[in-house]
């Protein structure tokens, strides 16, 4: 079993539980433990976008040392939010090393960090790593018939360069889909934001974005929509729910990549969080009986 | 929204251009206007300027753009940043003319405007109380 220390950050101790459990559970029959990284701290979320504002870094570099304690270079993480904030702080401070002796002068119990820490996405991992010829000869229940649209949001792709893949055109979702079996469902919303934290006081926008998104993967026939973050997840489900009924809202359900590649490997995908529940069209597509734990 | 300019020497050396360019760290007068960002924000039908017209009026150093609610509808989802020709990353920009505001200490979310929600998700509240509050 190889391991990986693995950042799961607050959302998937809460309202994402499903992301993680199903991860933690294929990632094992794929030969890998994700290494929950000890005394780790929320990321902070968002990344500051302002030149001088170091205190919002100490977050996400307290977490990199905690990497740096473990004797250990990389990070993975599932959550596109963390994944941004940890990978640009990273970067940040790489490129300037005078920010770096400020944030490490402000941390007192802490060792310096080093620098070094490679942040990365598990579908990254899962697609450099691992390896799809891999991925493919451990699926257990290809997932046939199933048509997924995948959906990127922002910070797995942007800025260019530091995301996952391409970010105009990515594939790195399409291919996984595909090495389970599924039917990939293009649509032009793909890596268009779903309003991010403005879901927060700004219900109505991200009501109106979701509309859209959802309705280009209805429109192509798409039966799920599989996404890589509690916050697009939260957007796409909970606030899509919520529009439900409104200006002929569609409604499809959404799920994690993650919970996907459980279901193919015959692991369990933790489904049973989400307002627009995918069970029913997995059940319809024949997909939820032969589930195990 | 209908905008008179009015252009002076001085506001171009003035302040909010200096301040707007040190915070962001970006050079705004690489931007010739070309419309990009807006025409790929998809934010821009909820703004009261679009992205292009934030940057012009930074560029043009009228601190009515301090009061324009765009930036705060800005989700800094980065789109304008990747497509942008000139390389200008528009997202620090906004997020540049937010900090202006939150540092005089002015916040624009409050906790009493979620009241009514059942449960948000901490990714969201966080991420929302760190762009939004001082
Ligand atoms: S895309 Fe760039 S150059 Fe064009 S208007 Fe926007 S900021 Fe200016
Ligand atoms: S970062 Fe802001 S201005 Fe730029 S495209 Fe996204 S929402 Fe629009």
């Amino acid at each position: 079993m190889k391991r990986i220390p693995y950042f799961p950050g607050c959302g998937l101790k809460d309202q994402a539980r499903g992301f993680e459990l199903a991860a933690l559970a294929a990632m094992e029959r794929l030969g890998y433990e994700l290494a929950e990284l000890p005394r780790w701290n929320c990321c902070g979320t968002v990344y500051s976008l302002a030149s001088d504002d170091l205190m919002r870094h100490l977050a996400p570099i307290r977490n990199l040392i905690r990497v740096q304690e473990l004797g250990e270079s990389r990070l993975v993480t599932l959550c596109s939010m963390c994944f941004g904030t940890l990978k640009r702080s990273a970067q940040f401070v790489e490129e300037d090393s005078e920010r770096l002796a400020t944030i490490n002068a402000f941390m007192d119990e802490e060792d310096d960090y080093q620098g070094g820490v490679e942040v990365l996405h598990l579908l990254a991992v899962l697609r450099d790593e691992v390896g799809y010829e891999a991925i493919e000869e451990a699926v257990e229940r290809p997932l046939e018939g199933l048509k997924v649209a995948p959906y990127y949001g922002c910070m797995l792709l942007r800025p260019r360069g530091l995301g996952v893949d391409d970010p105009d055109h990515p594939r790195v979702m399409e291919e996984l889909l595909s090495a389970l079996g599924a039917e990939v469902v293009d649509h032009p919303y793909k890596v268009e934001c779903c309003g991010s934290y403005l879901t927060a006081g700004r219900a109505d926008v991200v009501e109106a974005r979701v509309a859209a998104i959802a309705g280009a993967a209805v429109q192509r026939g798409a039966d799920l929509i599989a996404t890589s973050c509690p916050l697009c997840q939260f957007n796409l489900d909970t606030r899509l729910s919520q529009a439900a009924g409104r200006r002929g809202t569609p409604s499809i359900p959404s799920v994690y990549f993650t919970q996907l590649l459980a279901l193919a490997l015959g692991a369990d995908p933790h489904l049973g969080e989400q307002a627009i529940d995918p069970r029913p069209v997995l059940a319809a597509r024949g997909f939820l009986s032969e589930v195990r734990g | 929204m209908a905008h008179e300019l009015r252009l002076t020497g001085e506001r171009l050396t003035g302040e909010l251009v200096a301040k707007v360019e040190e915070l962001s760290g970006e050079n705004l007068y690489a931007c010739f206007q070309c419309g990009k960002c807006s025409a790929g924000c998809l934010f821009a039908d909820h703004m009261d300027l679009l992205p292009s017209q934030v940057l012009r009026l930074v560029q043009l150093g009228d601190e009515d753009v301090l009061s324009a609610q765009a930036p705060w509808v800005c989700a800094s989802c980065l789109a304008c940043a990747v497509r942008c020709p000139k390389g200008v990353d528009i997202a620090k920009v906004m997020e540049a003319i937010r900090l202006i505001s939150l540092r005089k200490g002015e916040p624009h979310l409050s906790p009493r405007a979620l009241a009514k929600e059942e449960r948000l998700p901490q990714i969201a509240l966080v991420g929302a109380f760190r762009k939004m509050t001082p």
